[in-house]
């Protein structure tokens, strides 16, 4: 027992780790539950993501609180909190694109644009997932990088058309109109956040290898 | 017996200064809790004075044949000098401070031998230089095996961990061994104690300063000089101790402030020259010249004193 408290040698890193990843599958969950409500435009499935955020919530403040309780190393902890947040910030995003949807008359013509970008998102998601894996098992992480970027870049480019596409679309009011392009701009954010999360799980594999 | 005082006072001063040696980058990076790192190193003191302290006490016999009440004034001499270092937070070498206190008594009764002072001042040099090699090679050894070894991010936690914790019990027991001889080998030269309760005496009075007072140097020795990862800690820790480790072997008490000083600058050679402070270097520096030069000066006007009293 002794031995074990002079080690720092407990559960707490193990649980951090586990923590971590459960908190990027509840964001793949969420994403994943975005996109099937954008395309079958289930309103119910939606409210879903709203839940998910906040569940998600729970498990980062549960992560930092275990951090700063002696969990790793002190030079790790700022930079492993650090990555908990960017990964909540794309929660933040899809949950402000999911209550935009909801107060929203969705145009019919950007539905298919809109479920291909969501869809990406889960697909970026999944890959940040695998690339936390990669970090933690002290494995190379370029490979996972570079697919991140090119999802990214893949969404940049479908971001421009569906800007130009939106404009087209007639506008009633002026708050309808807020809100669509509200929900556009945080859908087509979560990549770039997703890509500086991958980033800093860069950073984080430098620094603890 | 009073006049073991003052080897105690001394003993308890660099038990409170050099312990930033042993785990202060530990303690600085967090790695190590200061509560932790003070009990580890007061025992691991206390073992390598008793297993190895002998060894370095001769030197001091040799220096200059001293009275008992010589050798308290030298002691104690060196215990204000070393104190007065400790307040002002720089990293100060009881090895300077006591030799400088037994050449200037010596000089005062005119029975100095400077011709081990050659061999003495000679190790003093290539002690920081030793501790630069030897951090340059671990580096350069430890850091391809660690690249090569896919370990995970906790797994390399507990290394760490672990690495910085066995280096400071070395580290600490490489200081036992090697500088309890400052403390309480001049009472060996005098005839007053034999090695092996000099060594008891001495090794208690450091893991007493280090269980007392030594905060303030550990945090300004691990975050003043470079700012250290843990591996970069764990090697420049081991590096310390190896040199110390080789110099009691040799026979000399030396500075495991050098020596830690020259793993700092080792490490910094490797990655980055940047990281090596040139302020504190020179601040450091500084100290090592000031300290035999006061402690010297101290015991003198003690001696004079004393003979003007008695």
């Amino acid at each position: 027992m002794f031995l074990k408290k002079l080690l720092g040698h407990d559960d707490r890193e193990k649980r951090v780790v586990e923590d971590m990843e459960r908190h990027i599958r509840l964001l793949t969950a969420g994403c994943t539950a975005f996109r099937e409500a954008l395309e079958k435009n289930d309103r119910k499935r939606m409210s879903r993501v709203k839940e998910l955020e906040r569940e998600a919530d729970s498990i980062r403040r549960g992560i930092t609180s275990l951090i700063y309780r002696g969990a790793f190393l002190p030079y790790l902890r700022p930079e492993l909190c650090k990555f908990v947040d960017i990964v909540d910030q794309v929660f933040d995003l899809l949950e402000f694109a999911a209550v935009c949807y909801l107060d929203l008359r969705f145009p019919e013509a950007l539905r298919a644009d809109c479920s291909r970008v969501a869809f990406l998102n889960e697909q970026m998601c999944d890959l940040l997932r695998i690339s936390y894996q990669t970090v933690m098992a002290g494995e190379d992480l370029r490979e996972k990088r570079l697919a991140i970027r090119i999802y990214e870049k893949r969404i940049d480019d479908m971001k421009f058309g569906l800007m130009k596409d939106a404009r087209k679309i007639p506008i009633d009011d002026f708050w309808e109109g807020s809100l669509l392009a509200d929900f556009l701009s945080r859908l087509c954010s979560v990549s770039d956040v997703i890509e500086d999360a991958s980033d800093h799980l860069g950073i984080l594999s430098t620094i603890s290898t | 017996m009073w006049k073991i005082l003052s080897g105690a006072f001394l003993g308890w001063s660099l038990g409170a200064n050099d312990s930033a040696n042993i785990f202060g980058t530990g303690v600085a990076t967090g790695t190590v809790r200061y509560r932790t790192a003070v009990w580890l190193t007061a025992v691991f003191v206390m073992l390598g004075s008793l297993l190895e302290g002998p060894k370095c006490m001769q030197v001091m016999t040799d220096l200059s044949s001293l009275l008992p009440l010589n050798a308290f004034f030298c002691t104690l001499a060196a215990g204000l000098t070393m104190t007065g270092m400790t307040y002002l937070a720089v990293p100060a070498s009881s090895s300077h401070a006591i030799i400088g206190a037994i050449l200037g008594v010596g000089i005062l009764q005119g029975s100095a031998d400077f011709s081990r002072l050659f061999k003495i001042v000679t190790c003093w040099i290539f002690t920081p230089v030793c501790g630069l090699v030897f951090a340059y090679l671990l580096y350069r050894l430890l850091v391809p095996v660690l690249d090569g070894s896919r370990l995970s991010v906790t797994q390399r936690n507990q290394i760490y961990r672990l690495g910085i914790l066995v280096a400071g019990c070395y580290g600490a027991y490489s200081l036992g061994s090697n500088n309890v001889a400052n403390v309480t080998g001049v009472y060996v030269g005098s005839g007053f104690l034999t090695p092996e309760a000099a060594s008891l005496i001495g090794g208690g009075s450091i893991a007493l300063g280090v269980l007392t007072y030594s905060y303030r140097v550990m945090m300004t020795v691990g975050k003043g000089i470079a700012p250290l990862d843990p591996f970069t800690a764990f090697v420049t820790v081991l590096a310390g101790a190896l040199s110390l480790h080789l110099f009691t072997q040799v026979g000399i008490p030396v500075s495991s402030s050098q020596a830690i000083v020259g793993a700092v600058v080792g490490v910094g050679l490797v990655g980055d020259v940047r990281t090596v402070s040139p302020r504190m270097l020179t601040r450091i520096g500084l100290g090592w010249v000031l300290t035999p030069l006061v402690a010297g000066v101290l015991a003198c006007l003690f001696v004079i004193s004393a003979r003007s009293l008695l």
